[in-house]
């Protein structure tokens, strides 16, 4: 996915600095940029073609056979699949299974395995505390990362690090999974991505330039939106910070089962439907509170959950469409939600 | 040998009933309480409440044949809204107490075996629930959707506040 040709654009554009002196440069060397880059490099924006990613998060899969999550995760599968035009990729940002095991994993997989898109993928708690990482790691690969895509930087992390609560209290893995999954329970304490992934966000956008569009996901929102509940991340103020040279960042996460907008400074951030069940809303007051989406109905097993689409476009403006199974929009949120 | 040890157990059984109802029957329900009795009688409802919570989150299986519990969708009994109740429950085209709404959600999401309304797990699961809220003004009926309640520390919480949360 990471495409050097793009790559290559974007770092022309960046050391050219002003998007005129690209331009002239660009005609004077020969170079064929194509109208869309020349358009968006005259914005003073990173040169993006346009395109769009789906995300598809939270399904919590059982191991029970046959389990209504699994048909859940495999309509919105078909939901993205069916999309036009077609995404680039399918981002998941964690929690493909309920209680970590290998073969929730392995199920998750399976079923996605059906996407015409290639699938990009961070971890959640319920991912990651049965074994601490180890088969979702053998099945996804590192849980850091980073690429470039056609002009936008893409960062994964893992935000639900916590700090050692099992040994002392002489905890069995179960045990500790177990005390994860439990959204509102105090023992875990706060999730962080920890130094070791600040330091690999501190390097991997260090020469970036300042105009580069830059998306980062992860499991929890890079804000405290309700701490309560792990809405948030606790070293999200150093993300911010590391990532405040840049004109515009997105921030897309799961974890909240809900449309959820909010903006920080540079950082826009938006939540994303679940596939699985929806959390209501924490008591807090939204400043966005169009992005609420209506209240679902327990008796429509679909109501709250579904899938949504992001698109970029040559400006580099960014907007979130949900795809809700059932209607679960606010007009506000119809429209898209700008990001 | 063994039909005596069951006899003897029954005989006990129906002695410890009989001691039980008796000694209910002997307390004052008249305040003035002493603070020993006031310390018995919350800390016999916090040990209800805490059954509650433990049921709430899936420690009981016959509420659930899918994995699902309550706490799924109702962190912190959230939008659960047991202050609203009786009120009219369109699932059920009645006007209908908490506790069958509670058993609504455990046979349908939850595909589990409805609880007795009566007995001491459903107690238990409505006594977590109007404890988190309490405080809350009672508002029988839907009106616009209910916001959920901001946790203070309780049963199953820490004392003092975790630092994760709305609690500090």
């Amino acid at each position: 996915m990471s495409d050097s040709k793009d790559l290559s654009r974007r770092h022309f554009l960046g050391l050219a600095g002003k998007a005129g002196l690209a331009t002239v440069a660009a005609r004077a060397i020969g170079v064929n940029l194509g109208l869309v880059e020349i358009l968006s490099a005259q914005t003073g924006k990173g040169a993006v073609t346009p395109f769009s990613f789906a995300i598809i998060t939270d399904s919590h899969l059982f191991s029970i056979p046959d389990h209504k999550f699994d048909k859940s995760l495999a309509d919105a599968v078909a939901q993205v699949n069916a999309l036009t035009p077609a995404v680039d990729f399918v981002m998941y940002t964690g929690d493909i299974a309920q209680n970590g095991k290998e073969d929730q994993l392995v199920k998750g997989k399976k079923i996605m395995s059906a996407l015409k898109a290639p699938l990009k993928v961070i971890p959640g708690e319920h991912d990651w505390y049965l074994d601490m990482g180890k088969a979702w790691n053998g099945l996804f690969g590192k849980e850091t990362w980073s690429f470039d895509h056609k002009g936008v930087h893409f960062i994964g992390l893992n935000s639900i690090l916590v700090r050692d609560f099992w040994t002392g209290a002489g905890l069995t893995a179960e045990q500790r999974m177990s005390t994860m999954e439990m959204l509102e329970s105090p023992i875990a304490g706060p999730w962080g991505v920890r130094e070791a992934q600040l330091d690999f966000l501190e390097k991997d956008v260090k020469k970036l330039p300042a105009n580069t569009p830059v998306v980062i996901f992860t499991h929890s929102p890079l804000w405290d939106y309700y701490p309560r509940w792990n809405f948030q991340t606790e070293d999200a103020p150093q993300i911010r910070q590391i990532l405040a040279k840049f004109d515009h960042v997105t921030s897309l996460h799961g974890h909240v089962h809900q449309t959820v907008f909010n903006q920080i400074g540079n950082l826009s951030s938006a939540g994303a439907l679940s596939t699985s069940w929806p959390w209501p809303y924490p008591p807090v007051q939204l400043a966005y509170p169009g992005s609420q989406m209506t209240q679902s109905d327990p008796a429509n097993t679909k109501d709250g959950m579904g899938s949504q689409v992001i698109s970029f476009d040559a400006s580099a403006a960014g907007l979130v469409q949900y795809e809700p199974f059932a209607n679960s929009l606010t007009p506000w949120l119809k429209a898209g939600v700008k990001v | 040998m063994k039909l005596n040890t069951k006899t003897m157990k029954l005989s006990l059984g129906a002695a410890g009933i009989a001691v039980g109802v008796f000694g209910a029957m002997s307390l004052s329900a008249r305040p003035p309480f002493t603070d020993a009795q006031l310390a018995q009688q919350q800390q016999d409802l916090l040990e209800v409440v805490n059954k509650g919570r433990d049921e709430w989150h899936g420690s009981n299986p016959q509420m659930s044949s899918n994995g699902l519990a309550c706490g799924n969708c109702h962190p912190d009994a959230a939008a659960s809204n047991p202050n609203t109740f009786p009120k009219f429950v369109p699932q059920l085209n009645a006007v209908a107490p908490m506790r069958e709404m509670i058993n609504w959600c455990i046979v349908h999401p939850q595909d589990g075996k409805a609880l007795d309304p009566n007995g001491p797990d459903m107690i238990a699961l409505e006594a977590y629930a109007v404890y988190l809220y309490r405080g809350e003004k009672l508002q029988p009926g839907y009106t616009l959707p209910e916001p959920p309640i901001a946790v203070k520390s309780g049963v199953g919480f820490p004392a003092k506040p975790s630092g994760i949360g709305v609690d500090k």
